[in-house]
């Protein structure tokens, strides 16, 4: 639907109050992307300030059938909050409060769209730590997170965003307001709802409120940067690490292809090299020394030619800008870039990497390959430049070359970003129409009018 | 300047990642998309290429940026943001000319002949035509651009007396050093550029930094015919009148043989070491030459005692009993992201020997810049109270900056949400 009639203009300022949804063209257009940059304009923009609220608007949606389409910050990289059918986009902007941080039983109860960032700044004030870190974290939503599952580079010591979910208060796309889950750390009464929303992409609810876990901060924190000259032994070198009994809170790979765009495009200060590994350590400064020690000798025995170490603020951000340099520095190889987080089981990063360099010259494709290599997470980033007909086909062969490697290595085609629209044709090629089949009865059961995020996930 | 429609290639840069979100002062106190960078964006490409419904929505949401630069810091692709809003500023302007308010102001005060007399009659005629009653401060009924008039409720410095540059202290510099009989033989010459909110609503601030300035063995200069440094004007998208200020200053500083020239305005040293090659672009390499020397000399007030006149802790005496009270600081925008400068006024604070206690996130917008302060209260104020509130939490006695925009907008805050600080510049420390 890509206009709503009067009546439905009328009653949704009743629920909300005039200011709290628009229907101007102009503003609806600022609601109309996300990070993924398609556009597609929907007939209303609502800014519900409670689940009551919501669960009105979404009653009024199974009424007049109009689509909902429930969103963050639009920072998702796959469509998720695009309204694809038109409809009503709910944005959770105005759903922005921490409601409590309980440092007794070390959980946070918070309104979905709380910046996940700013809920980490109010926990580390109370000695207290929020792991997930998608590096979108100083603007993305701890919604959005729970849709998509977030993860970051923390993920390899301390899990992703469903770890870390105890609780839910949802609205479903029928209009009724459910909770979920519990506020303490175990509770096994029933299906376990709270997982099965955590992912779902804003396809079977709209979470008005959650109950996070959180940890004790560690007290210190170490960083290392290790060399090497052949991107095999750097990738032979995570699961040397992980096996060597040490447990890096972060273990992230960078390739050759980045390194060397990052050294041409940016300021940041790089060695030449074949393949980097970017790693930190928590825990108190005694362990988090031992621990640096022991993953420098792995390092050392797998080939790294120099290891750099950090213990300091400053000494640490350095070694990480090499990481942040990498996105805008590809930038200029190439204007765009198709960016899968394919993820195989950790053993196989070594294959994955391996193949992925095959790929790139069998096609002829620049591909960066760079991520959260410790949680077998990568990012495989293949450069095109659009304006290039025969070399955006070539990069959409190398997506599904890619992603055929990631299966045959027994991996998955997104391990955060979700699949939203941009992976609905590739869904297939994972999962059996079995298993589809249940999923979508599954969305038939909670959404019988198929209000609720039409278009993502499956088509 | 470019035309708004040169900067079509950076619009198509912008990726739409949502990373200016982070961290938008606007976002955050407006809690809709059209409040960030990336929103801004969209409308602006979306009105180049003609498919804006509605002028009116459109001007606000352009109109309603702090220019704070949050946005550029944290864009993976370099885009700049604040250029782009003011090139779309300037389109409206040209195309709808300024508001009555802010264009009388422009023309009559900001671009009077100087800052000074003419400019009052100026402004007491303004007074008059908006039937303000004789004995109220012509700003409080006025609201001017930039320097933030808003309205009765906002509390406000009262128009001086006498404004900086007609003081006697002042007057007495009025020439450069060489053509002035006695004064030190030696020590950097330091032209001292007022600005409007030093000139008509603080002059004892500019005294101060003269003051400090002689103390610390600097030659001092005051050029009479310097004019207003052109931001409240830029920002409003008045490309026109900022370009006669930059002009008029150039003039003004040319030919007095200084090493430096410094103000206690944050905004100022940004308007006048930055924003002069944007606004004169079109007038030649010989002007961009003129700009060069000009630039090249101009140094925050904070940079200046800090790096060249080099204040030492035994130096600097600093009022009785400072040691038993507490501040905080508040980074301008201008300074912080605009030039870099963060450690100078905490280097001047530490050596005032007063106890410093850092707020949450200090380089926050107040919410007075890019006209906001003028143009929409309501979320100035807002912007502001956050400020308030993280100023409260410290405990501190003295919030401390180094901006009077700033200075006057904080202190309104902190009034309006009842928290008893002091308001001061830095250099009031020492
Ligand atoms: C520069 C950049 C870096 C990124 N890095 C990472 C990373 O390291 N790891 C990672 O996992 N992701 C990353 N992302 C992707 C993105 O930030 C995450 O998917 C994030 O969780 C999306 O949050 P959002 O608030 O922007 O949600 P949106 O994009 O607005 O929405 C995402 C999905 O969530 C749904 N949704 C939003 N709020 C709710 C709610 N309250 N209830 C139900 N459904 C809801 C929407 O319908 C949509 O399907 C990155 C993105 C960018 C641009
Ligand atoms: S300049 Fe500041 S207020 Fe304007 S969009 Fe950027 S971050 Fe927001
Ligand atoms: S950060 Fe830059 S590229 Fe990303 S949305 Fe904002 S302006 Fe566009």
């Amino acid at each position: 639907m890509h206009r709503f009639d009067d009546n439905i203009k009328k009653a949704l300022r009743d629920i909300l109050g005039a200011d709290n949804v628009t229907f101007s063209g102009d503003e609806l257009l600022c609601y109309s992307y996300d990070a993924t940059g398609k556009e597609f304009l929907p007939a209303g923009a609502a800014f519900p300030a409670t689940a009551l609220e919501v669960s009105e608007v979404i009653k009024l949606a199974n009424r007049f059938n109009f689509p909902v389409i429930p969103r963050g910050a639009g920072s998702g990289f796959t469509g998720g909050s695009t309204p694809v059918r038109g409809g009503l986009v709910l944005s959770t902007e105005r759903m922005d409060k921490i409601l409590s941080i309980d440092s007794e039983n070390f959980i946070a109860t918070v309104e979905p769209g709380v910046v996940n960032g700013d809920l980490q700044h109010e926990v580390i004030a109370k000695g207290l730590f929020y792991p997930p870190d998608p590096s979108s974290l100083k603007f993305c939503t701890i919604g959005g997170n729970i849709a998509e599952c977030a993860g970051g580079p923390r993920a390899l010591k301390y899990g992703v965003t469903k770890d870390y979910v105890l609780g839910l208060e949802v609205v479903l796309p029928t209009g009724e307001i459910i909770e979920t889950g519990t506020a303490t750390m175990k509770g096994v009464v029933g299906y376990d709802l709270t997982k099965l929303m955590v992912g779902s992409e804003g396809t079977l609810g709209i979470v008005t409120k959650t109950t996070l876990k959180l940890i004790a901060l560690p007290e210190a924190t170490r960083s290392l940067l290790a060399v090497f000259n052949s991107l095999k032994e750097c990738a032979d070198s995570v699961n040397k690490i992980l096996l060597s009994g040490a447990l890096p809170s972060t273990l992230e790979l960078i390739d050759g292809v980045s390194i060397k765009a990052v050294r041409t495009y940016s300021d940041t200060a790089l060695p030449e090299a074949g393949g980097l590994l970017l790693i930190e350590v928590d825990g108190d400064s005694e362990s988090t020394g031992r621990e640096a020690a022991l993953i420098e000798k792995v390092c050392r025995a797998g080939g790294a030619v120099e290891v750099r170490s950090a213990s300091d603020k400053r000494g640490q951000r350095e070694l990480w800008g090499a990481r942040r340099a990498i996105s805008p520095s590809l930038k200029n190889l190439k204007p765009d870039k198709l960016n899968e987080d394919v993820v195989v089981p950790r053993s196989n990063i070594s294959a994955l990497i391996e193949g992925v360099g095959v790929i790139a010259e069998e096609l002829g494709v620049v591909i960066a390959s760079f991520g959260h290599a410790g949680d077998g997470n990568i990012h495989v980033n293949i450069m095109i430049d659009r304006t290039d007909p025969d070399e955006e086909a070539r990069g959409l062969k190398a997506v599904e070359e890619v992603f055929a490697l990631t299966l045959k290595l027994g991996g998955t085609i997104s391990g955060e970003h979700g699949v939203g629209t941009a992976k609905v044709p590739y869904i297939r090629m994972e999962l059996t129409e079995e298993v589809i089949a249940l999923m979508k009865n599954i969305k038939k059961l909670f959404d019988p009018n198929g209000i609720l995020n039409p278009g993502k996930i499956f088509n | 300047m470019k035309n708004l429609k040169e900067y079509i290639p950076d619009l198509d840069r912008c990726v739409r990642c949502g990373s200016c979100r982070g961290g938008c002062p606007t976002l955050g106190a407006i809690r809709r998309e059209w409040g960030s960078a990336r929103g801004r964006l969209a409308l602006i490409r979306a009105h180049i290429m003609g498919n804006t419904v509605d002028t009116a929505v459109f001007k606000k949401h352009i109109k309603d940026c702090t220019l704070c630069g949050v946005c550029e810091v944290a864009c993976p692709n370099d885009i700049k943001v604040t250029d782009i809003i003011l090139a779309a500023r300037a389109e409206l302007v040209d195309k709808e000319g300024l508001p009555l308010g802010a264009s009388l102001v422009m023309k009559g005060i900001l671009d009077a002949p100087k800052l000074g007399p003419l400019a009052l009659k100026a402004a007491s005629k303004f007074q008059k035509l908006l039937g303000s009653k004789e004995g109220k401060s012509v700003l409080d009924r006025f609201k001017m651009p930039y320097m933030p008039m808003g309205g009765p409720e906002r509390s406000m410095p009262k128009l001086a007396s006498t404004f900086f540059l007609e003081t006697k202290e002042a007057r007495a510099y009025k020439k450069p050093p060489s053509e002035m009989p006695g004064g030190i033989a030696d020590g950097p010459v330091v032209a001292f550029f007022a600005g409007c909110a030093v000139n008509y609503l603080m002059p004892d601030l500019g005294l101060k930094t003269l003051e400090l300035l002689a103390k610390h063995g600097a030659r001092i200069v005051v050029p009479q015919a310097q004019a207003c440094c052109g931001m409240p004007p830029l920002s409003m998208g008045d490309m026109n009148t900022a370009k006669s200020l930059a002009l008029k200053n150039l003039e003004a500083f040319e030919g007095l043989n200084c090493d430096y020239i410094t103000t206690p305005c944050a905004t100022c040293t940004y308007g006048i070491k930055e924003t002069f090659y944007n606004t004169l672009s079109g007038e030649g390499p010989e002007v961009k030459a003129r700009i060069d020397r000009f630039a090249e000399k101009v140094r925050d007030i904070t940079d200046l005692m800090v790096n060249v006149l080099k204040i030492e802790s035994g130096q600097v005496t600093s009022e009785a009993g400072i040691e038993k009270r507490s501040v905080t600081y508040h980074d301008p925008c201008h300074l912080a992201r605009g030039l870099g400068i963060r450690d100078e006024p905490r280097e001047i604070i530490e050596r005032s020997g007063v106890e410093f206690r850092e707020m949450k996130n200090p380089c926050r917008c107040c919410g007075l810049g890019g006209g906001v302060g003028y143009s929409n209260y309501e979320l100035s104020s807002a912007i502001a109270r956050e400020k308030a509130e993280r100023v409260s939490a410290t405990g501190a006695d003295i919030l401390a900056t180094a901006c009077p925009g700033c200075m006057i907008q904080i202190k309104d805050s902190l009034d309006t949400n009842n928290v008893d600080v002091e308001v001061k510049h830095v250099i009031e420390l020492l």
